[in-house]
């Protein structure tokens, strides 16, 4: 295990400097002067020259590529031109609102479509069966912000004044401020300010709302992220319900699920415990590979139910020309994403011998 | 099995193609898949046919057209429309231009979005992948790295970086979605030869002295096809839906081309109050991914021998 595990990190190292390099090479890439696109198209000679020696810009570009990533291990992703703020300090406010959003889609996702795909192998072409494969089919093909704008209209404007009434935009309703945990709890001597910590973890609304015992915030919180995250899950969902189904169909045909069952097991014991746990392995591969389709849900579907989220703050950057903005956030997702690759084929080695020994 | 069954068996050859034919005319879902698509390339071709308008045409001023026109809700006579206004199956736009015909002509861009930027994909992932694969060694390793990386980046924001760099604009994001799908046809066709490349057939053509792009393309390239066709018609619904989200952000087709995700861009904002104008588009941009999908299940089954037709 420990060979596989190194190994494995061995071989993202050359993947995570490809990322590095593909997001310096944007930078450079990205037509127009640099200095004029960061001071404004009337930055004088003399300002320039200043700005490009202060930055580095006038050394080879292998230089320039050291230094930027040496910068990048510090955490220093540099300024937003819009914001006036260091990236790290956007992240670390808007990273909590589309890690919540993405970790409600996934739920969403995996508590429906495992069901739903194991009960349909298990009554293979009955009409639920049909039915489901027929929702899959339509949900992977579904255009995400597509699927976010008509789950807007359907439960903010037809099904209004009536039980199933859901906000459609923004994390909690307008003006809420909610009381960070660490004040309801008191951590803080008098006059401190909060580590960043504590704050990054306040800016989780459903965590907070748990952590302050605040059940109308918790309501609150949870209505709000209902549309947003059935919008995102829904692909994801299908994907993983057509999955569990083949691969559940598979196992159902095995030997060692007929051995069980002329050994006298309950039916639910042969399906559950044979069946679906010997299913499962690839299914735990999909859910890993999903995480691409929830960020691009996430930057397809924050704009359209108001939530400042990474996704929402990268479309605004490219829109507005923020490249620093652009190039960092396109840095942290994209490790993100090697990251989450990386756990899913250690959990898969983990549950799989033969994939470790191979 | 009697003799006469096995020359009955004989004379008739079976080739993977008609079999495979065959086997998709059985499958119901890859017909409706068909019968979409089909559709679909009769509406692109026959646009200026069906749509009863210019398609860039606002309707202000227009005969027959008076009162609030801009995102007007449908009007059809036989569902009790007045039959004094003028028909709109699907409504007016924000610029009062005939919602129908947007749509009709917004199945051309897909269209070639989707054939144009697989098959650049698949023409370059393939020969990435026939190169990689038979080469080996450091020619190998570097092309299958440099994937590795393109398939780092979630592809919707790879995409994105690509057309920030390039520019905004139709032929910038196609070109966009051909780069971030080419690891995939890479991959395959890399491991087609990888399972052939040591069998006699593929020694005796090198022994022979044969021209090794003689060797890649007539005798390895085919064992590569099938993968490639399946995931390329795959691919064709995930392109017009990738090309579809970076109109939706401003990155794709401009305004006033008649492109779905551009049009969905443009309504979006005024989904609560004139809804069709969000509807029809993603509609048409659901059943096209849809046919393509289906199709392409359809085709997996079908192409594959392992699986037991009877």
């Amino acid at each position: 295990m420990i060979v596989f595990l190194a190994r494995r990190l061995v071989t993202s190292v050359p993947v995570l400097i490809g990322i590095l390099f593909v997001t310096f090479l944007l930078g450079h890439l990205i037509p127009g002067d640099p200095c004029r696109a960061v001071l404004g198209e009337r930055a004088t000679d003399v300002v320039c020259d200043a700005f490009i020696a202060r930055n580095g810009l006038d050394k080879p570009l292998p230089e320039q590529f050291v230094i930027y990533v040496s910068n990048i291990v510090r955490g220093d992703f540099g300024e937003s031109l819009r914001y006036s703020r260091t990236i790290m300090d956007l992240l670390s406010e808007r990273l909590p609102v589309t890690m919540e959003l993405g970790l409600a889609a996934m739920v969403f996702a995996v508590t429906i479509g495992i069901p739903l795909g194991i009960v349909s192998a298990y009554k293979r072409n009955s009409a639920l069966d049909v039915g489901t494969m027929v929702g899959a089919n339509v949900g992977v093909s579904m255009p995400v912000f597509w699927l976010g704008l008509m789950l807007a209209y359907i439960f903010a404007v037809l099904l209004k004044d009536t039980p199933f009434a859901l906000p459609p935009s923004g994390r909690l309703p307008a003006g809420y401020q909610p009381t960070p945990f660490y004040e309801v709890w008191s951590l803080l001597q008098s006059g401190a300010s909060p580590s960043n910590l504590m704050v990054f973890i306040s800016r989780f609304n459903i965590l907070n709302a748990i952590l302050t015992l605040n059940g109308d915030l918790l309501i609150s919180a949870l209505r709000h992220l209902i549309l947003p995250a059935v919008a995102v899950g829904t692909i994801p969902m299908a994907i993983i319900a057509r999955m569990t189904r083949s691969s559940v169909l598979e196992t159902l045909g095995q030997d060692y699920v007929r051995t069980a069952r002329s050994k006298g097991l309950r039916e639910l014991a042969v399906v559950i415990n044979h069946a679906v746990r010997n299913a499962m392995l690839p299914v735990v591969t999909i859910i890993g590979l999903n995480f691409g389709l929830l960020v691009s849900g996430a930057v397809l579907t924050e704009t359209i139910f108001g939530l400042t989220g990474v996704g929402r703050t990268l479309v605004d950057g490219i829109t507005a020309r923020d490249y620093p903005l652009v190039q960092g956030f396109t840095i942290v997702i994209a490790v993100a994403f090697v990251l989450i690759n990386l756990v899913v084929d250690i959990i898969y080695g983990y549950l799989d011998p033969r994939i470790r020994l191979s | 099995m009697k003799l006469q069954q096995v020359a009955h068996v004989e004379t008739r050859p079976s080739s993977l193609w008609r079999d495979s034919f065959k086997h998709i005319l059985r499958q119901r879902s890859a017909i409706i898949g068909l019968c979409i698509i089909a559709a679909l390339i009769l509406c692109a071709i026959f646009a200026p046919v069906i749509a009863n308008y210019d398609p860039l045409l606002p309707m202000i001023g227009q005969p027959g057209h008076t009162g609030r026109l801009p995102a007007q809700p449908p009007c059809i006579h036989l569902l009790g429309c007045s039959t004094e206004q003028p028909q709109h199956y699907l409504g007016l736009d924000l610029n009062a231009r005939d919602l129908f015909s947007r749509v009709i002509f917004g199945s051309r861009v897909s269209l070639v979005v989707g054939f144009s930027s697989v098959l650049f994909s698949i023409v370059v992932g393939t020969l990435f992948g026939l190169v990689s694969g038979y080469a080996g060694g450091w020619i190998d390793n570097i092309i299958m790295r440099l994937m590795d990386v393109l398939l780092a980046f979630p592809s919707l924001l790879l995409s994105i970086a690509i057309v920030t760099v390039l520019g905004p604009g139709l032929q910038n994001a196609l070109l966009a979605i051909s780069i971030v799908t080419i690891p995939a046809y890479a991959r395959l066709a890399r491991a087609s030869v990888l399972a052939v490349k040591e069998y006699e057939y593929v020694l005796a053509n090198r022994s022979l002295g044969a021209n090794p792009f003689r060797i890649l393309f007539v005798h390895i390239f085919p064992n590569a096809l099938t993968p490639l066709i399946v995931q390329g018609t795959l691919g064709i619904g995930t392109a017009v839906l990738e090309a579809a989200a970076l109109s939706f952000i401003g990155l794709g087709a401009q305004p006033p081309t008649p492109e779905w995700g551009a049009m969905l861009s443009e309504a979006r904002n005024y989904v609560f109050t004139a809804p069709h104008m969000v509807f029809f588009p993603g509609f048409a941009i659901m059943m096209t991914v849809l046919g393509f999908n289906l199709l392409g299940d359809g085709l997996r089954d079908a192409l594959d021998p392992r699986l037991n037709r009877n």
